[in-house]
């Protein structure tokens, strides 16, 4: 028997366990006693992290694809084609014909590697990964507000406030140690409003519920600034010290009055007045989001709002206050922080910035990093399917179940000279690639993952990874030594955090000598900090806190007589994502075996359905099968469909448009048809 | 009755190392307590509460059951060495015992019996609870129970496999530790104990509306801690993995907060609420167990209450209970 403390691989809250194996197997997990954020619990993903690791559908070998059938070969002849048709396809078309996409399921390490190989080995700033799909939209609309793109206070801030907005996040089931520890906190006297048109399980602890309309959180955000200027309850002094640009919000939201953002949003208007009061009537307010804000076609614009909020209320740079959106995978914040984006290096340092790329340059050892910022990975689909991009290396994802617009996204990558797919399971992505890499999955290597409250934590090796499967760190490290690039031989993943660290200021202090026993929230700038649990403490990173208004923008695709009810897409508790692991998880699959449609009893009624029944959905993008399950969790007119199965993919329908600052697709909101089958 | 102290903590252990595959309370890297191989960590008899259950011992997250392979079923073997556990407290024994016959009530789970068959079980009491609180002697549920004094171990052995293994041991305990170990044994019974059997009788009582149950089951997020941390919960689950040559059988802890636990095949489920399934699970421990084997299957651990992130185990549930209904 052996016990390996590690993370766990599913959502960004970062609880960490014990992976307990024998003989080599794993066998179950046992949860740390003394982690400030799982603090002896875990969720029911958590429990059965173990469960998937040895399923008999991992992937042990290469495959190359011969006469159109993907077939085993050895790592030589893989890794050497790889590179050579990467290569061919750069020759003859460019060097940004061809596209990286990273992982948030990997580690910081191979994160950071990807990105080097992308940049120093192939010449392309074409490197992203899932957070596109994600919090793109904190990202961009955070660092212009305050500065930086995270999670601004620490998880256990939420034993320490006195009102708690919820805003689109189901947190008790998606980060449901944080969801839980609100919960607790509305239990024990701390005020809770939720936002959300879902019945989602927070809302039935709250003192408001607020079941605005898909897509109006800047009409109901505004009017509840409206509310706090005009009833004189905004913290005048915080906003005199600490921000700009006031003049143009309050210009900006003086004609949302309550009665107008009640006309925006469906709710009533003394539901609007009350949230302002008691958001701003707090000592202490903090504001929970997640992909409800960010996963639209104006999801910067949401954040912006979001941001404003706090400013306007003085509830930034406190225990207990601050803008702390979930981020849900449970490396997307470390992917973000290595720079496994187009625009900026580890650290957000801009690739445009020629004093950082030179930096990088001479610690490469290349001669010329690329200056243009690449593409996003939403927008590297659509180059794919306009024959703009050739070729493309993804590591971990699994853009067939989870882009939107599945016809377009397969179209799109089948589209492509050259598609790479390195991942522990033959995904539906991999199934499309000329040549597939087996990886080590979390359990089967050494590493550190980063969570959303910016925490540090090291991952460790409990089991061999099985077959010829390898960790992604050590193919990235071979791919680059076959591409002729000497600067990429690492002794171990802690070799390459100590290059991190050289080169990234807020990672400046990690290393994995003083991340036990759990770990170091950055911006740790050096080996003597102690980490930073809340963000924009005396000042913010950008100086001055900005107001930056917006207009209320509706979707961009509503409900009309052919498709007349809105469609919300997102996920379960028992599955992650894709469902590659969860679906492989015996206890997480017997509890979601199968696609379903949550439909109000009013709509369903009305259409002659029943619970259970086989349901036809249909968009201006495609159609699902799926099955009905008729519950009040959803309003009348508003459906909802997680997107983890294969069969039943949600994102047959979803709309591919994107936001234009943060090019994240609007999955929150698209209009379909529902129809019994006969 | 035995002395033990601990200068010779490591030689005995080094010593039963050499019959038996021990597990003990061991110290993890961030300051967990398990009960674990020695080579997790350094042995650490006192220290924080252990939260995994150490009747996992026997009953482990996860264990194959067969393989079959070409028309050949491969069962896994009994372990070369029976097992040698340590760190069972005198409540984690009780549960130990209604486990051992549950297991072989009317059939016998060979699989959960060929860890247990042949294995040494050695409670932990005296002045080694959380925080150096007092544990009352275990008594006759061990093979063997090691009670701390404060200075050493008073070893008591009640089987003949425990009489085997203290037999080198000095018989020099000090009158002042018996008197103390006799002292222990009268613990009278704590504030929990206590809630939790009145609420187990206002359950028999039908005391206890279903509104109650409704508040509670909205705050369970089906983590399934509760059902995984308790040592006399006992269901699981069964999974085949197929490859184009052999099925792998294996079965893993189950739970009864889960909606597939009880869902039919047709999809109706007779406990598809959280309400309806914590009533369950409550009602199991407190009042149909004790109709079916005479005692309620809750042995007041702490271990629901330690790890569900929603403060609904089952002493919170109880004091709740009581402080409305009793």
């Amino acid at each position: 028997m052996k016990r390996t403390l590690t993370v766990c691989p599913y959502c960004g809250t970062g609880c960490t366990f014990y992976l307990v194996s024998d003989n080599g197997r794993l066998v179950g997990v046992e949860p740390s006693t003394t982690h400030p954020v799982s603090r002896g619990g875990l969720c029911v993903k958590g429990w059965n992290a173990f469960a998937f690791v040895h399923h008999p559908d991992r992937l042990t070998t290469p495959l190359v694809r011969r006469d159109g059938v993907l077939q085993p070969s050895s790592w030589d002849e893989a890794l050497d084609l790889v590179v050579a048709r990467l290569q061919a396809v750069q020759k003859r078309h460019g060097a940004d014909a061809v596209m990286f996409a990273s992982s948030a399921k990997a580690t910081n390490e191979e994160n950071y590697l990807l990105m080097k190989l992308a940049r120093a080995v192939f010449g392309t700033n074409n490197i992203d990964h899932c957070a596109r799909l994600c919090h793109s939209s904190t990202v961009t609309g955070l660092a212009e507000t305050f500065g930086s793109g995270a999670m601004t206070n620490s998880i256990s801030c939420i034993d320490q406030t006195d009102v708690i907005l919820v805003i689109g996040s189901n947190s008790t089931e998606q980060h449901p140690l944080i969801g839980s520890r609100i919960l607790n906190a509305a239990h024990s006297g701390t005020r809770l409003i939720v936002a959300d048109n879902r019945r989602i399980r927070l809302s039935r602890h709250a003192d408001l519920h607020l079941r605005h309309r898909n897509g109006s959180d800047v009409a109901l955000l505004n009017g509840i600034m409206h509310v706090i200027i005009a009833e004189g309850l905004a913290d005048r002094e915080f906003i005199a010290a600490r921000t700009e640009n006031y003049a143009a919000l309050a210009e900006a939201v003086a004609d949302w009055t309550p009665e107008r953002s009640a006309g925006a949003t469906g709710l009533a208007a003394d539901e609007i007045v009350a949230a302002a009061r008691l958001f701003a009537g707090a000592e202490r307010g903090m504001i929970v989001y997640s992909m409800g804000i960010t996963q639209h076609s104006h999801g910067v614009d949401n954040v912006r709002c979001i941001a404003a909020l706090a400013l306007l209320t003085g509830n930034v740079g406190r225990p207990g206050t601050g803008v702390n959106p979930l981020r849900g995978q449970n490396n997307v914040q470390g992917g973000c922080d290595m720079g496994a984006l187009p625009d900026v290096y580890s650290g957000y340092q801009k690739v445009s910035d020629p004093l950082l790329r030179d930096k990088f340059a001479l610690a490469w050892g290349v001669t010329k990093l690329p200056a243009e910022p690449g593409l996003p990975l939403t927008r590297a689909m659509d180059a794919a399917s306009a024959g703009l991009l050739r070729g493309m290396f993804i590591m971990g994802e699994n853009p067939m179940l989870s882009d939107p617009d599945q016809g377009h996204a397969r179209m799109a990558l089948q589209n492509l000279e050259l598609l790479v797919v390195q991942d522990i399971f033959l995904t539906e992505t991999a199934l499309l690639a000329d040549i597939v890499l087996p990886a080590a999955c979390y359990a089967e290597k050494e590493g550190t993952f980063t969570n959303t409250e910016r925490r540090v934590q090291r991952l460790r090796k409990a089991v061999e990874p099985p077959g010829a499967a390898r960790a992604d760190w050590e193919i990235i490290c071979d791919l680059a030594g076959r591409a002729g690039y000497s600067g990429m031989r690492y002794a171990n993943p802690a070799a390459v955090m100590e290059e991190i660290a050289t080169l990234t200021p807020i990672y400046g202090g990690i290393g994995y000598d003083r991340l036990d026993p759990h770990g170091l929230q950055w911006p740790c700038p050096d080996r003597s900090h102690p980490g930073t649990p809340i963000l924009h403490l005396e000042h913010f990173s950008r100086g001055l806190g900005r107001f930056s208004p917006v207009a209320h923008r509706l979707p961009a695709e509503l409900p009309d007589d052919r498709y007349p009810f809105v469609l919300t897409t997102g996920r379960t508790y028992f599955h992650w994502h894709t469902g590659s692991m969860t679906r492989r998880t015996h206890l997480l699959d017997r509890e979601e075996p199968r696609s379903f449609i949550e439909l109000h009893p009013d709509d369903a009624a009305r259409l002659g359905v029943r619970e259970r029944d086989s349901l036809l959905v249909s968009s201006r993008r495609g159609e699902v099968r799926t099955e009905a399950r008729v519950t009040t969790m959803v309003i009348p007119g508003v459906v909802f469909m997680p997107f983890h199965f294969a069969e039943g993919a949600a994102n047959v329908l979803t709309n591919n448009v994107l936001d234009p600052e943060s090019s994240i697709p609007e999955f929150k909101v698209c209009a379909v048809r529902v129809e019994k089958m006969p | 009755m035995r002395v033990l102290t601990s200068d010779r903590l490591d030689r005995f252990f080094a010593t039963l190392a050499q019959t038996w595959e021990l597990r003990l309370p061991i110290l993890l890297p961030d300051g967990t307590r398990v009960i674990g191989s020695p080579d997790d960590g350094p042995i650490a008899l006192l220290g924080i509460a252990i939260l995994s259950k150490p009747t996992a011992a026997f009953f482990p997250q996860q264990e194959t059951l067969f393989t079959a392979s070409g028309g050949v079923l491969e069962e896994p073997l009994a372990p070369p060495r029976p097992l040698f556990v340590l760190g069972f407290t005198p409540r984690d024994l009780a549960c130990l015992r209604f486990i051992d016959r549950f297991f072989a009530d009317g059939w016998c789970d060979d699989i959960y019996f060929r860890l247990r068959q042949n294995s040494v079980v050695a409670g932990l009491s005296g002045y080694c609870g959380p925080g150096g609180t007092l544990l009352p002697p275990a008594g006759g549920d061990c093979d063997l129970e090691l009670f701390w004094d404060g200075n050493s171990w008073l070893v008591i052995p009640y089987s003949e496999a425990g009489e085997a293994i203290v037999a080198e041991l000095p018989d020099t305990a000090p009158p002042e530790a018996v008197e103390l170990f006799r002292l222990a044994a009268m613990t009278p019974p704590d504030e929990n104990e206590i809630v939790i059997k009145r609420a187990s009788e206002l359950l028999r009582g039908d005391r206890v509306p279903d509104s109650f149950w409704a508040e509670i089951g909205d705050r369970c997020i089906a983590c399934t801690g509760c059902n995984l941390a308790c040592p006399t919960c006992t269901c699981f689950g069964v999974q085949d993995w197929r490859t184009a040559t052999q099925v792998e059988r294996s079965r893993m802890w189950d739970s009864c907060q889960l909606d597939g636990f009880m869902r039919e095949a047709s999809g109706h489920n007779p406990l598809g609420s959280e309400a309806l399934r914590t009533r369950r699970r409550i009602h199991h421990k407190l009042a149909a167990d004790p109709e079916r084997w005479g005692e309620i299957s809750c042995f007041v651990c702490g271990r629901c209450d330690a790890v569900c992130p929603t403060g609904i185990g089952i002493f919170a549930v109880a004091r709740e209970l009581v402080a409305r209904f009793g």
